[in-house]
């Protein structure tokens, strides 16, 4: 008797964890986990590449820093900053600087973020995120977002690429601004800024 | 004689996957109601901050954005404020929810408008075309600003522009309930339901 109850209460939880599971499948902002604040360590992570290698942040750092961008195949405002990140990475290689993209987009497999990535140009390492560990860690919410750890690993930058979309508009290129100043051994002035783009697709 | 639960566990179990079924297929039929007037402060939106363009959507910059954000003392309705985009996956497939949604309480005392952050090429087409097939009812303006920071934090200190984006605010302009990411309509139901009872 005493284990058939059980067994009742126990399919009794099970639908309600089922409910709960279809009914939602946003966020509220008290889930999101909270980005570490400037001048935080971040610890090394290994995440397999979209050419099937296995990644250590650590063997893609730059002697300057290292610029961090999460990416999207299917995002329009992340893809109208693509031939823009491209260039921030030729652009600031000789100047110590690394550029990694990395994809935690449930939505978007490893072989479609080689394949933009090919189609695109985009030359820098891309990394493919499964379960959006990296994203939590980083407290990353949408695409493109920028972090950028300095010499020491520590967070110097997390925010935009620039101040806006269409390229005839841009007033402020908040990220070649702070990579600029951490090359010259300066403090980054401006340190972050928000901007529009599409939220990361989550696991639920 | 024993007493069998396995019975009465099936039929819950069945019932319970029935539910879940239905629930997971809410469809959504309304007719095309005309677009409401902006109204703030007992005042339509207008003015030099919006463009008109002849279509149901107008344009809004930075100052409008602040305009529908002001609230006076005399308005005690909560403002529901949801951002979107015709280019972001989540925010359509939220819409037909945010259509029933403004169905269900435009009569109850709730002002809610839809801001698109598409590109302003758009405004004339493929925005109305997206409304038109979500036979959409709540009026909608389309944020044109150069830069998007300030207008990202005039709406709300902790939100860093991640797209869909939905924020309540009470009479006295307080956010009360925000969410990022798609929506869940019962509890921005009963968070709206709390600022309609106050």
């Amino acid at each position: 008797m005493k284990k058939q109850y059980a067994l009742a209460i126990f399919l009794g939880a099970v639908l309600i964890v089922a409910f709960a599971a279809i009914a939602g499948s946003g966020r509220t902002a008290s889930d999101l986990p909270a980005p570490p604040a400037i001048g935080t360590v971040i610890d090394d992570f290994t995440l397999p590449g979209a050419d099937g290698a296995s990644h250590s942040l650590a063997s893609l750092k730059g002697k300057n820093g290292t610029v961090i961008i999460f990416i999207a195949t299917k995002c329009p405002v992340s893809n109208g900053y693509n031939d823009r990140m491209e260039k921030v990475f030729e652009d600031y290689k000789a100047k110590g600087f690394n550029v990694i993209g990395i994809n935690s987009n449930s939505t978007e497999p490893a072989a479609e973020v080689k394949s933009h990535a090919a189609e695109k140009g985009l030359k820098f390492t891309i990394l493919k995120d499964d379960g959006n560990k990296i994203a939590d860690r980083l407290g990353a919410n949408r695409t493109p977002e920028v972090y950028v750890l300095d010499a020491k690993g520590k967070l110097a930058y997390h925010g935009r690429i620039d101040n806006s979309q269409k390229l005839e508009t841009i007033t402020s290129n908040d990220l070649r601004e702070a990579l600029d100043e951490l090359g010259a051994g300066k403090a980054v002035t401006k340190a972050g800024g928000a901007a529009f783009g599409c939220n990361i697709k989550r696991v639920s | 004689m024993r007493f069998h639960l396995s019975i009465p566990i099936a039929g819950v179990l069945t019932l319970g996957l029935v539910c879940a079924a239905v629930l997971a297929q809410q469809k959504t039929s309304i007719a095309r109601a005309p677009i409401t007037p902006i109204i703030v402060n007992g005042h339509p939106v207008d003015g030099v901050d919006i463009t008109d363009y002849g279509s149901d959507v107008r344009e809004i910059n930075l100052d409008g954005l602040k305009k529908i954000l002001q609230r006076d003392g005399n308005d005690k309705r909560p403002l529901l404020l949801n951002f979107w985009a015709t280019w972001c996956d989540p925010c359509r497939e939220e819409f037909p929810d945010l259509v029933k949604l403004d169905g269900d309480y435009k009569d109850k005392g709730l002002n809610f408008i839809a801001i698109s952050l598409d590109d302003i090429t758009d405004i004339k087409s493929e925005v109305p075309k997206f409304l038109n097939q979500m036979k959409a009812t709540m009026p909608v303006v389309l944020l044109n600003v150069n830069d998007p920071e300030p207008a990202i934090k005039v709406v709300d200190a902790t939100w860093d522009g991640q797209l869909p984006a939905t924020f309540l605010y009470d009479h006295e302009g307080k956010v009360v309930f925000k969410h990022f990411g798609k929506i869940k309509p019962d509890e921005l139901r009963a968070a709206i339901d709390k600022e309609i009872k106050k």
